[in-house]
């Protein structure tokens, strides 16, 4: 009996050794978090995306897995965010039309809207006595992540901190936005994916692409731009 | 077969992407960098291939799987707040409140009024 316990413990230390338990735990927390979406009705203030990862955190609190070594493990899929950010740009062209349509507004918008996203954080965040090393890690917060980590380094700001911001904001963002076009009320759905991207990076573009195909178009034209833009002007912006 | 011959297309413009970037020294990120050339490609092409549309609905609809091992981090990172707990929540939480409405009533109002003018 005592063998096969020890044998558990060979088990778990062989399968840990390799990224495949990641992956599994990763591809299965992803379809228990959306069965579980859709059986408590699709609630606006609890997107998949939370509530996936909610379970596997607590399937890696459970077992004790080392945060790190799972991390590693989800390279193998976290690699992908390289290539599916460039695959952004097919729908980009597919809905060009749209866009042409929008420049206007798009060019208004864009710059104002993308400092202030910065400039509220920084401002709220210093309000409240935040050191300056945690304000260039906030500053960020609307920004992609591959972008946000090269702004991050620049500011002298902290790369775990700026990515549980980053994240956060991803998730609120998504949940203010839906709430927000709601009762402002906005129903054109192209303002409303270029609001996700433009505020909530890749998990708001997630989120576009739930609604529609020019939805998400338009949040990876928000999302893109915004990271850009931010990541010329910030630096500059933060030496004054 | 034809989903994996568009993922080398994306694949090979990540590339051109990241090494854009390196050669430059740009602070943007190649797969930024990638998404911007290849819109442009296919602007200048003026079509784009089933191989490469489908390889990219097929990455577009798992990002969310993609961005997750990164969002568990949150959990697992949260010590490092420790003391500005309010500072750090009150800037994402109303920082990100403001901008939100920022964007929807500044994008709302230049829109319905390039609406009217156009009239």
């Amino acid at each position: 009996m005592n063998e096969l316990f020890s044998r558990f413990g060979v088990l778990s230390d062989t399968l840990a050794a390799t990224p495949i338990l990641a992956i599994s735990l990763t591809l299965g927390a992803f379809f228990a978090g959306n069965w579980l979406f859709a059986r408590i009705g699709r609630p606006l203030w609890l997107p998949p995306v939370l509530l996936s990862a909610c379970l596997l955190a607590t399937v890696i609190a459970v077992l004790a897995l080392d945060y790190q070594a799972y991390h590693q493990g989800a390279r193998w899929l976290t690699v992908l965010l390289g290539p599916a950010t460039v695959a952004l740009g097919i729908p980009l062209y597919q809905q060009m039309h749209h866009i042409r349509a929008m420049w206007r507004p798009i060019v208004v918008t864009l710059p104002i809207a993308a400092t202030m996203a910065a400039v509220y954080a920084v401002v709220i965040g210093w309000a409240l006595g935040a050191r300056p090393q945690v304000l260039a890690s906030l500053a960020p917060k609307s920004v992609t992540a591959p972008i946000a980590i090269g702004i991050t380094e620049q500011l002298g700001g902290s790369v775990p901190l700026m990515m549980g911001g980053l994240l956060i904001t991803g998730v609120v963002a998504t949940l203010f936005v839906d709430l927000l076009a709601r009762y402002l009320p906005v129903r054109d759905e192209r303002i409303v994916g270029f609001a996700l991207g433009l505020n909530g990076h890749a998990i708001g573009t997630a989120r576009a692409f739930e609604i529609s195909h020019t939805a998400g178009a338009f949040a990876s034209l928000g999302m893109g731009l915004t990271g850009v833009f931010t990541a010329l002007i910030l630096p500059l912006v933060f030496r004054l | 077969m034809s989903m994996l011959r568009g993922f080398l297309v994306l694949v090979l413009f990540f590339i051109l992407g990241e090494s854009v970037r390196v050669l430059l020294a740009l602070p943007v990120s190649g797969g930024v960098l990638g998404m911007v050339v290849i819109t442009f490609t296919l602007m200048v092409k003026g079509s784009v291939s089933d191989d490469l549309a489908s390889a990219s609905q097929g990455l577009i609809s798992v990002l969310v799987l993609l961005i997750m091992p990164g969002v568990v981090g949150v959990f697992f990172t949260a010590d490092q707040f420790s003391g500005q707990w309010l500072a750090v929540a009150a800037a994402l939480l109303v920082g990100t409140f403001l901008s939100v409405l920022t964007t929807l009533a500044l994008m709302k109002l230049v829109t319905v009024r390039g609406e009217r003018h156009r009239e």
